[in-house]
């Protein structure tokens, strides 16, 4: 999967290094303000109420 | 790893496992980088997020309150003067879902433990600030004044409320007073309680009659909703006409997990109404 998208991205190694990080940094982005907020609500760690 | 041994034009098949074990290894790996972010974002993001919506909530309230202060003619100082008689402060402020409406101060969890409290306890309320449960009463008035908080994550309000204890002060600022509670006896000092001195702990007792088995700090199930009635023992809404004035802390139990809850009790001993330039003395002990 990873050699895939490695073998996929354009440039030189230099170029295709910075491309990964940015992809990193998306894809942490999307989950840290859309897929956890989201899924938060279902999991059991922070209710606090009674009742 | 071992670096890969013979040619790489291997047989098809071999190559085609070989890609599939290496691709469900990858995905197994990612997995567990997105479970660790989680916990990052549970702990440390959330926190982030929360700590702005709580200071804008802040802003907010203390907009609220220069404007109706503008009408406050109280000149006196000395606590002595500013003592109120709780029976006498009638709420002169609406509560809207969502935002705040009185701050809560425990100086002994530090001098800077100020949180502002909004009404409600959906989890876009607790998501601010330490959420009131909208069916409960205000504070300062007879029943019980319940609070909600995030123990970790979302600004962790309530994260050291296990240090709690009997006697301390919770002190709650609204727009015309000061509310001073202590926290109530816990389980094991109750057979002690009349037999040792202890400061600062006026108007702090033992609990009988309906109130018997109430104490500072209880840990119980989630579905236990009495801990927030008007008798925390007594399942009904009804405030009776001798009840005391309460205020009640829940948030989550063990540290990490919601299995249980974590209750604290106060009474109310004290209140003061708000004057320019006065803090009760209360907010220096720690």
């Amino acid at each position: 999967m990873y050699a895939w998208i490695w073998r996929h991205l354009p440039g030189p190694t230099a170029a295709r290094a910075g491309i990964s990080v940015v992809l990193f940094l998306a894809v942490v982005a999307l989950l840290f303000f859309v897929v956890f907020p989201w899924l938060e609500p279902y999991l059991p760690f922070d209710r606090v109420t009674t009742g | 790893m071992t670096a890969p041994r013979g040619p790489v034009t291997a047989s098809g098949g071999r190559s085609v496992g070989r890609t599939l074990i290496r691709g469900a290894g990858e995905v197994l790996i990612t997995l567990g980088v997105v479970v660790l972010l989680f916990v990052v974002y549970e702990v440390y993001i959330t926190d982030l997020f929360g700590e702005r919506k709580q200071a804008q909530a802040t802003v907010a309230v203390d907009r609220v309150w220069a404007d109706a202060e503008a009408t406050a003619t109280v000149v006196a100082q000395a606590p002595d003067q500013l003592a109120t008689d709780p029976r006498e402060r009638v709420p002169r402020y609406d509560t809207v879902t969502g935002e705040g409406f009185a701050k809560i101060r425990i100086p002994v969890l530090g001098a800077d433990y100020v949180f502002t409290v909004v009404e409600g306890t959906d989890p876009d309320d607790l998501y601010i600030g330490p959420g009131h449960y909208p069916e409960t009463q205000l504070p300062g008035e007879q029943g019980n004044f319940a609070v909600a908080g995030h123990r970790v994550s979302k600004g962790s309000p309530f994260n050291d409320l296990g240090l709690l204890h009997s006697c301390d002060a919770i002190v709650v600022e609204t727009q015309d007073d000061w509310f001073v509670y202590r926290v109530l006896p816990m389980a094991e000092e109750e057979a002690t309680w009349a037999s040792t001195p202890r400061a600062r702990c006026g108007g702090v007792g033992v609990q009988a009659g309906a109130y018997a088995g109430v104490y500072g700090r209880e840990i119980t199930l989630p579905s236990d909703y009495a801990q927030v009635l008007p008798v925390p023992t007594v399942l009904s809404t009804t405030v009776p006409p001798d009840a005391q004035r309460l205020i009640t802390l829940t948030t989550c139990h063990p540290q990490f997990s919601d299995a249980e809850r974590m209750i604290i009790h106060g009474v109310l001993v004290t209140s003061y109404a708000k004057a320019p330039g006065f803090l009760p003395p209360e907010l220096a002990e720690t």
